[in-house]
């Protein structure tokens, strides 16, 4: 495939992706909006990027484990990984100190911490569970159609 | 027990165990420290699935609460849609015609449960209250969903060959989730009406994104600190090159195994 067409393919797959969220948003405005939502949406956005941030940061710290068992464990990059995602807790930290500017419904900076970290294992496991339907009806439609002549077959 | 410790106890420490375990299991190479592990995994699982019991104090276990009920329905989709995939046409491992049949009425089942979880009698209350985390799962899971099955669906037209018909039934999957989406945006629920669930969309839509943002700042993090530290590393010695020996010792290895038999 010549690199002109990969980009447009590309391009083409994630507007597929999107064309449900934006036509859901869309009826929504439709029907009304939800006007609270759109303002309640921008704390959950940056409380989400900062959790992903860091339990993703300490989550590759583990991984560096096993980079580190064929690089004679190396101590700096494990180092920089840690640094990381305590930047990311720390900046967390600071930021929910900041007032109301990224508190939802809880009454302190703990009770908002382990909320966000509780909503993000609630949050993957609605994203694991539907990577995992997604990736088998892909395959069971693949494999349920009548076996095809493979082109060494046709060749011959 | 002050508040703060029991939590720690009766829903942290499973809720840690649960990847600890997973870890033993896949990196030890006995089989003792697979069970093992296996075996701390499911004690984690189980201690957060008890947490509504063990601590209801705690507001985190709320989430053990909502692992409880999504659990039968998630296996059950899950175990339905393996019976489908692994019954037809797949080169090993093949699975009798009948389980197909007994897949498709796992997946059935799993949806109307999860359906009924939403319009039906038995939405996730906690003390009487819808539980809140099940506000965050239901409308997460339908969205990423009803987007994955249409990325899906133009990959398989766009990049598959002749694969015209697998891309429309999950365009058919994709459009059927959209409109369970559409449903639940219009219809009130048992517990939850439409406009909450319209407002709990748009959070889940941003949570996702909050999600992929966070995510991919944290691998692009991960090769810098790689990038950096190995470009700091010396460079590697060379070596001699080979000596004829070595060349013909390779050669005779190379010779020995090239080619083809007529019994291959």
């Amino acid at each position: 495939m010549s690199d002109g067409k990969l980009g447009v393919t590309w391009r083409a797959m994630l507007v597929a992706f999107l064309l449900p969220l934006v036509s859901l948003w869309a009826l929504d405005l439709t029907l009304g909006g939800s006007v609270d939502a759109g303002i309640d949406s921008l704390p959950r956005f940056a409380n989400a990027v900062l959790t992903s941030y860091t339990l993703g940061s300490l989550l590759l710290l583990g991984n560096l484990f096993f980079y580190a068992d064929s690089r004679q464990r190396p101590l700096a990059p494990l180092i920089g990984m840690l640094a990381a995602a305590s930047i990311g807790l720390l900046t967390t930290v600071v930021l929910l100190n900041q007032g109301d500017l990224l508190m939802e419904d809880n009454g302190s900076v703990r009770a908002q911490v382990l909320y966000n970290l509780v909503h993000m294992f609630v949050s993957t496991g609605a994203i694991l569970l539907a990577l995992g339907l997604a990736l088998g009806s892909t395959f069971a439609t693949i494999t349920a159609q009548k076996a095809r002549r493979t082109i060494l077959e046709e060749e011959e | 027990m002050e508040a703060m410790a029991e939590a720690a106890l009766w829903f942290w420490l499973p809720t840690v165990l649960v990847p600890f375990g997973i870890w033993i299991s896949l990196s030890s190479r006995e089989t003792m420290g697979r069970a093992f592990g296996r075996c701390l995994a499911f004690l984690g699982f189980a201690g957060i699935v008890l947490s509504p019991w063990t601590v209801p104090s705690s507001p985190s276990s709320e989430a053990g609460h909502l692992l409880g009920f999504i659990v039968g329905p998630s296996a059950l989709l899950l175990v339905g849609l393996y019976l489908i995939a692994f019954s037809g046409n797949v080169p090993v491992g093949r699975l009798p015609k009948s389980d197909r049949r007994m897949g498709v009425a796992a997946v059935v089942i799993g949806f109307v449960w999860f359906a009924g979880m939403h319009w039906g009698d038995f939405t996730p209350t906690l003390n009487g209250e819808v539980n809140r985390y099940w506000l965050v799962f239901l409308p997460t899971f339908l969205l990423l969903l009803t987007c994955l099955c249409s990325g899906a669906a133009l990959c398989l037209r766009v990049i598959g060959v002749q694969r015209s018909i697998e891309s429309n039934v999950l365009w058919f999957v994709s459009g059927f989730i959209f409109l369970l989406l559409v449903l639940a945006m219009t219809v009130d629920g048992h517990s939850v009406d439409s406009a909450s669930f319209r407002y709990h969309l748009w959070l889940a839509g941003s949570d996702l994104l909050g999600t992929a943002v966070g995510l991919s700042i944290s691998i692009l993090v991960f090769g810098l600190v790689i990038y950096w530290h190995e470009r700091r590393l010396p460079e590697p010695q060379s070596v001699n090159p080979p000596t004829n020996e070595e060349l013909d010792f390779v050669a005779n290895i190379v010779s020995a195994n090239l080619g083809g038999g007529e019994d291959e």
